[in-house]
């Protein structure tokens, strides 16, 4: 067995097959550094909740050759999605959560992002273009909490989030939904 | 008739293969994030994650009539989504090319200070060093919460060969976090 070998014993440990209590004396420091290793696995939630619709899109798309909620070239090309990573353990500051916003706009000059989270200012939050694929992504620290935001394409067209739902502004515009 | 929130997946198979393909959207929405998270910690990318399950659901849909037990279908879609990610690592070799959103959660969690981020990094990038077959044994038991007879029985192996593999994870895993210990 090498230096860099647990005993058989903290493997059996790591396994959940015996408890710290159980190992020898002499292994306990191994066992307890065995055990905050598998503490530092990241556990958190990952959501992707645009792939449903991403998902449907391209079999719709298959069939009819031609999906009629895509007539303007540029939205065909969109889609959006949010993913936020929740931990599995309480995070500090408290409320606060990571998320990302990702929107495919290969046309697109720019984009940015507005909401409630930034006043809905419209040069507040610019998302960066990923490669040459039109990924644009940004990724926020939000409160807890209901947001309704949308995305700015080339500081004009605001967009919902395809792969969020939305709600209707008052205005005659819709407004994507997040809710953490 | 059971509402369709309670459908069973072979409900909800039997009924897309039967001409009804919108319903497979139901699918997709019940096992998109759970699988999305194995995804992810295999191909250490969210992204690469999002593309993989995506691609899997579209080729299951194309294979469904070969889903020999609709009511099984979650076993038979994983086995697709594990083909997929196994493939995908052959295809990319760029080692510990981890997801900037991975990272930024990480550094994110101050329960235990920037040491502790540091270290919840270094494990991410040492998961990455274990061979896929070593991986997709932790991240199902460590990640996952899976039994070891939970995963012979989704992966057709035996229980002595994954604990075999698990138990080489560990000693990879120590070698690469020697200098973070």
């Amino acid at each position: 067995m090498s230096e860099h070998e647990y005993h058989p014993l903290v493997k059996q440990l790591l396994d959940g097959e015996i408890t710290l209590a159980e190992l020898p004396a002499e292994l306990r420091a191994e066992g307890e550094a065995a055990l905050q290793l598998l503490g530092m696995v990241d556990r958190s939630t990952v959501s992707v909740p645009a792939v449903t619709w991403r998902v449907m899109a391209r079999l719709e798309n298959r069939r009819r050759r031609a999906l009629p909620w895509l007539l303007a070239p540029a939205l065909a090309l969109a889609a959006a999605l949010a993913v936020w990573l929740l931990t599995a353990k309480p995070v500090a500051p408290a409320s606060m959560v990571t998320v990302r916003f990702v929107l495919v706009a290969p046309e697109a000059h720019n984009v940015s992002l507005a909401g409630t989270f930034n006043q809905w200012d419209a040069r507040a939050t610019p998302l960066v273009r990923s490669g040459a694929s039109g990924v644009w992504t940004a990724t926020l620290q939000l409160p807890a909490g209901q947001h309704q935001y949308a995305f700015v394409v080339d500081g004009q067209r605001w967009v919902p989030d395809p792969g969020a739902p939305a709600v209707d502004d008052g205005f005659g515009r819709r407004n994507s939904v997040l809710t953490l | 008739m059971r509402p369709e929130s309670q459908a069973t997946d072979g409900d909800i198979v039997r009924s897309v293969l039967a001409g009804d393909r919108e319903r497979y959207a139901q699918l997709v929405e019940r096992y998109r994030d759970r699988y999305a998270r194995y995804a992810a910690r295999m191909l250490g990318s969210v992204d690469a994650a999002e593309d993989a399950v995506q691609d899997a659901f579209v080729r299951a849909f194309d294979q469904l009539s070969q889903c020999k037990d609709p009511d099984k279908f979650v076993g038979w879609f994983f086995l697709i989504l594990r083909n997929r990610c196994f493939a995908e690592r052959r295809r990319s070799r760029s080692e510990a090319s981890l997801d900037a959103a991975d990272s930024v959660a990480a550094a994110d969690r101050t329960d235990g200070g920037a040491e502790t981020a540091e270290r919840r990094r270094a494990l991410q990038h040492a998961l990455l060093a274990l061979t896929a077959d070593q991986r997709e044994v932790f991240v199902l038991k460590h990640v996952e919460g899976l039994s070891y007879g939970e995963i012979a029985e989704r992966l057709s192996a035996s229980i002595p060969s994954l604990k075999m593999r698990m138990h080489r994870a560990y000693d990879r895993l120590r070698e690469e976090l020697r200098d973070h210990a």
